[in-house]
């Protein structure tokens, strides 16, 4: 078999650029040393054991959890009514709002932040996990409304329609029709938006108040030497759940592109 | 007429911004007939429907079903039940669950849902079938669990939008006797759409032929296929060649009219057309002329021509013969019997008609 072969070594390049820092920081988690180089000093897992210890840190984690989940849940509910009025209806100024919806994905998010401070403190809401909360919805609702329009491309209108027709009303038929339907696509988007929030620093940033969220807080600790393997064990637990929660959301992704019948051909 | 009218439609008029999708539509649907809403894609028969089932307000007009005005009424409080041409079937569903969808949260004990889903799998020769999930089913299953799914309501009008358009030819003739044989047995008003003029005249007791949002005549299929009101319903239900006629004398009962090509003869009034004037124009069905080589006898008019072109389908041959003073040839269609009919290209021919096969479809329209 012959390749182009001067592409396929650009792609080798390209992948290992990308993934190789990455990797360092499960390898160097295991190192017996404080200090971040080769050679390797050793295996340990000491700096895994330690990090049960770390109130401050476990504080700043169950922060992490609660923002997430709670910024998870407001953009999937508020996604789940847009993505589902982009997908049925014609209406004016639907271009225009979709825009408007994508546009987090676009502006830079040191100007977000900033300018979210602002608003917040002139509206009267202090830096806080309140704040960080309704930030990271907002920065969230870009990926819950396009992977929710995608589960309501493969729905099938007339599927509301027979409900209706069978006697439901609009709210049962959504119960009963719409939203089992569209479950795959909600879990998906859970998982993708509570991912976003979880690993999102730069607003949270800006908008931490007393209590902060994990990604600021391991910031902070990036500072002290003897805290950074620490860190860098942590960091490698992160990623590995990142990854295993995008791998579910993407399984439930297709599974709701599944469940509808391949048109009527 | 003794029987009940079930559905009054009232000069319904639907219109999407600047398109008129139905327009002036006055219909009366007797109960318990099999009524086909017929006509060429795009023609407004879904939105009709549609109206019907109350999926879509009429612009203007008055929706009449069992005698109550359904002005304001949402579709899920009607007493009709439609059958989607997607089917509609509720993907995460089982087969069971989807037809018992109707009857849950209305306070129906469990049992009598069973009987009564297991009742109406029967009655579409899906018994048994309730736990097989939705994704598992063929076209033809899926289309009898919506069936079933929307007959398990008993309602007092099914609506059925182009029900076997998805479905392969034998199939669909299939499909076609089993529908008409489940309308007759349970004595439900249908209403179905197509634009299958076969399928429509196989399947209904009346026929209501619409042409861009008008309904344009509503008959019987055989009164349908034999008085057409005009030329466009006449060419598509069916074959038709048309001829222009002249009126020479108007008769209570008859015209006496003359041809370029059958030269004069005495016809019945159609009594679906307007009176036309002296410039009408006339049709034959294909298979209402006898052809053959020497003078056909006992015809009332005759003429003769070339064959121009055969064209072989089996059960019938039609030969389309070209005559001086008619424009596009005429086609006759000759059964196949034991292939005694065995004309070329180019032969001379004989073309016989009666005069009772010549339909009368008023003013000629290519002359206003
Ligand atoms: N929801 C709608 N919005 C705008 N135009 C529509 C809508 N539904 C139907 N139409 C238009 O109305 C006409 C009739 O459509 P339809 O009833 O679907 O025809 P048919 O079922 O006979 O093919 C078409 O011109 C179609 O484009
Ligand atoms: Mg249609």
């Amino acid at each position: 078999m012959t390749r182009p072969s001067g592409l396929a070594i650009y792609a080798i390049a390209y992948l290992v650029f990308l993934y190789l820092p990455v990797l360092f920081l499960p390898l160097f988690s295991f190192n017996d040393g404080t200090i971040v180089a080769f050679p390797i000093k050793g295996w340990t897992l000491e700096w895994y054991r330690q990090l049960g210890g770390q109130d401050a840190l476990i504080g700043a984690l169950m922060n992490s959890v609660i923002v997430g989940l709670l910024a998870a849940t407001l953009a999937t509910s508020m996604g789940l009514f847009a993505a589902r009025a982009y997908v049925r209806y014609r209406f004016r100024g639907k271009k225009a709002s979709e825009g408007l919806v994508m546009l987090p994905l676009v502006i830079p998010g040191i100007i977000v932040a900033s300018s979210m401070l602002v608003l917040f403190i002139s509206i009267g809401i202090k830096p806080s996990l309140t704040a960080i909360t309704l930030g990271h919805t907002f920065l969230a609702l870009p990926f819950a409304v396009s992977i929710l329009k995608s589960a309501f491309d493969d729905f099938d209108p007339s599927l509301e329609e027979a409900a209706y027709d069978l006697g439901s009303g609009v709210v049962e038929t959504f119960r009963r029709v719409t939203l089992p339907i569209v479950a795959p696509g909600i879990v998906a988007s859970l998982l993708v938006t509570f991912t976003v929030s979880f690993d999102e620093f730069v607003l949270a940033f800006f908008l931490s108040g007393s209590e902060t969220t994990l990604p600021v807080y391991i910031w902070s600790q990036i500072r002290f030497p003897a805290k950074l393997p620490n860190t860098l064990a942590l960091g490698s637990l992160l990623l590995l759940a990142s990854v295993a929660l995008l791998v579910v959301a993407e399984f439930f992704r297709r599974r709701s592109a599944k469940s509808t019948f391949g048109g009527s051909k | 007429m003794t029987e009940q009218n079930i559905i009054q439609l009232r000069q319904i008029e639907k219109r999407f911004g600047k398109v008129v999708a139905v327009s002036k539509f006055d219909l009366d649907l007797r109960a318990g007939e099999f009524f086909s809403l017929l006509g060429p894609s795009g023609c407004g028969k879904t939105t009709a429907l549609r109206m019907i089932a109350g999926f879509q307000e009429p612009t203007s007009g008055k929706i009449i079903i069992d005698g109550q005005d359904m002005d304001g009424i949402p579709a899920n409080q009607r007493p009709t039940n439609m059958v989607f041409q997607s089917y509609a079937i509720f993907p995460h569903l089982n087969v069971g669950n989807n037809v018992a969808y109707g009857l849950r949260g209305k306070g129906i004990s469990k049992a009598e849902i069973d009987t009564r889903v297991a009742q109406a799998l029967e009655m579409v020769e899906l018994g048994g079938l309730q736990s097989r999930g939705a994704t598992e089913l063929s076209g033809g299953q899926r289309q009898r669990v919506a069936l079933a799914r929307s007959l398990i309501m008993r309602p007092k009008v099914l609506l059925l939008d182009e029900p076997l358009s998805a479905l392969d030819k034998k199939l669909r003739e299939q499909m076609q006797f089993e529908l008409r044989h489940l309308q007759q047995e349970l004595g439900i008003t249908f209403v179905m759409v197509t634009h299958d003029q076969y399928e429509a005249m196989t399947m209904s007791d009346r026929i209501g032929v619409m042409f861009e949002g008008r309904l344009v005549q509503v008959d019987a299929p055989p009164t349908l296929y034999a008085k057409p009101c005009n030329n466009e319903v006449a060419s598509f239900i069916g074959e038709m060649n048309f001829f222009p006629a002249e009126v020479k004398a108007e008769h209570a009962e008859s015209l006496t009219i003359t041809t370029p090509c059958f030269g004069t003869m005495e016809i019945e009034r159609n009594p679906n057309v307007a009176t036309g004037g002296r410039a009408i124009e006339v049709g034959i069905r294909p298979e209402q002329l006898e052809i053959s080589a020497l003078e056909p006898e006992g015809y009332d008019a005759t003429t003769q021509g070339t064959v121009r072109n055969v064209a072989f389908y089996g059960e019938n041959v039609h030969y389309h013969v070209e005559v001086d003073g008619v424009k596009k040839p005429i086609a006759a269609s000759v059964p196949n019997y034991f292939h005694t009919v065995d004309y070329r290209q180019g032969d001379t021919v004989w073309l016989g008609v009666q005069s009772a096969s010549v339909i009368d479809l008023g003013q000629d329209q290519s002359k206003s």
